[in-house]
Formats: C-alpha cells, sequence, structure tokens
C-alpha cells in the first residue's frame, strides 16, 4: 500500500485519492508555440528518480497537491497545496 | 459490553456551508478541519478546510451570515446517515476503511473524508454516553449498497 501524505489529511491510501500525473509548469497561452502546447498536453519525463506529481484527494480534503515520488524506491516528500512554494530536489 | 448497532438517521435535517477563510461564516463557524463540536444540540462538524456540516437542526445555519463568498445548501435528502454504534465500531470501521480509528489517531469529535467499502464517505465520530459511535455520510444513492457492505462488516462481531 502506497502511504500518500496529503498537506491537509495526513498520511492517506493511495486509493483514496487521484493520481494526476506528472506536473508542468503551463506554458502562456499568449505566447506559446503549437509545439510548446503538444509539449504540454502529451509528452511525459517519466524518469527514474525524483518526480514531481499532481494528486487529488479525492475522498478527503479535495484538495489538489504536488508531492515529490521517487519512481524507483516509491520515498514521497515534500507535499505542497497550490500557492506554495516549491524546493528540493528535481 | 455495547451491542453493536446500525442506524439510518437519514431524516435528520443537515445542512453543508461551503464558506472563505475571510467569511464571516467561517469565523462564527470556526473549529480547526477534521474536528466536529455540539452546539445547542446540533452537531458542527469541519468536514474540509472550506465546508461545514451541521447535523441535527438549521437553527445554526439560519443564524449564520452568509455574506460574501459562502453558501449554503441542504443535504438532507442527498446524502444519506448511517450511526454505528459498539465497543468494537472501531473494528468494523476498520474493516471497510482505510483510516486508522485507533483512540489516539480518531478520537470522539474528529472526523474525515475516506473511502468507505470504496464509496466517498464523511465520517465522525460522536460517541453516544461514551460508546464509540460513527456517524457515515454518503449519497443517497449507495444507501443499499453501503448499508450491506456495513452490517457484512458486523457479522464478525456480533455476539463476540
Amino acid at each position: 500500500m502506497l502511504l500518500v501524505p496529503c498537506p491537509n489529511c495526513g498520511p492517506r491510501n493511495a486509493a483514496d485519492l487521484t493520481y494526476r500525473g506528472e506536473s508542468h509548469a503551463r506554458p502562456d497561452p499568449n505566447t506559446a508555440t503549437r509545439e510548446e502546447w503538444r509539449t504540454y498536453l502529451y509528452l511525459r519525463d517519466n524518469p527514474s528518480g525524483w518526480l514531481r506529481e499532481s494528486w487529488y484527494c479525492s475522498s478527503g480534503c479535495r484538495t489538489h497537491f504536488q508531492i515529490e515520488r521517487h519512481t524507483f524506491t516509491g520515498e514521497l516528500r515534500e507535499p505542497l497545496l497550490p500557492g506554495s512554494k516549491t524546493g528540493g530536489e528535481s | 459490553m455495547a451491542d453493536l448497532t446500525l442506524t439510518n438517521l437519514t431524516p435528520t435535517p443537515k445542512t453543508t456551508i461551503r464558506a472563505a477563510a475571510d467569511t464571516a461564516a467561517a469565523a462564527e463557524l470556526g473549529l480547526t478541519f477534521g474536528s466536529s463540536e455540539r452546539r445547542d444540540g446540533d452537531l458542527v462538524v469541519r468536514i474540509r478546510p472550506d465546508e461545514w456540516l451541521v447535523i441535527g437542526s438549521t437553527a445554526t445555519v439560519d443564524a449564520l451570515d452568509l455574506s460574501g463568498f459562502a453558501s449554503r445548501i441542504d443535504t438532507t435528502h442527498s446524502r444519506l446517515l448511517f450511526r454505528l454504534t459498539g465497543d468494537l465500531a472501531a473494528k468494523v470501521m476498520e474493516k471497510v476503511c482505510s483510516l486508522d480509528f485507533a483512540d489516539h489517531m480518531t478520537p470522539n469529535g474528529a472526523c474525515a473524508g475516506a473511502s468507505v467499502a470504496k464509496t466517498t464517505c464523511d465520517i465522525v465520530r460522536d460517541d453516544v454516553d461514551r460508546v464509540p459511535s460513527y456517524l457515515v455520510l454518503c449519497d443517497t444513492s449507495f444507501r443499499d449498497y453501503l448499508r450491506g457492505a456495513i452490517e457484512d462488516a458486523m457479522t464478525e462481531f456480533v455476539g463476540a
């Protein structure tokens, strides 16, 4: 069982949350090229290592948040609510 | 030892209030996220950071100042309400829910949103005469399924 630390609810079973995928900065819609939009919408890094990703606490506080997960070890760290400053390694 | 009982309390008036942190309603309702309190017979629950649930009557809600970014909605008939009571109620809940129902993790008054038998529910611990008791709220369309799932979990402990 993967325990995901929601910033509001604390550690919760991953089955109680919804995985929203890798986090990417959204391009500026006024200046982004078609290639940049394509990259933002469809391309994923899928690294073996630390990855910043988005989760939705669908059964709990109904908040979207970001967290860093090591895709090889499953370790989780630095859960962040929207508006919080990001930090740590990437 | 108090026997396990599962009661359907759905007709009890329930009101959901959503309010931004800087509103008068949020200040009046107060509480910290994940806690609840009895006020004039009503149970006031802060079920989410920006959402409160009032169970019992509409008197508490009628007195609220809902100016600004705040709203109320009567969920009496859209949300079912079960009460599971008994000394082994925590054991039953642990069979259908992944939360930790130990006293130090979920004391009387604690609340949380969680999956119960794969159904998104709100859970409030509201002990009755010092006997552990849990309120389980869910969309009414899951009534028969959820009741069956909880009763099935209870069978192991009935008469224990």
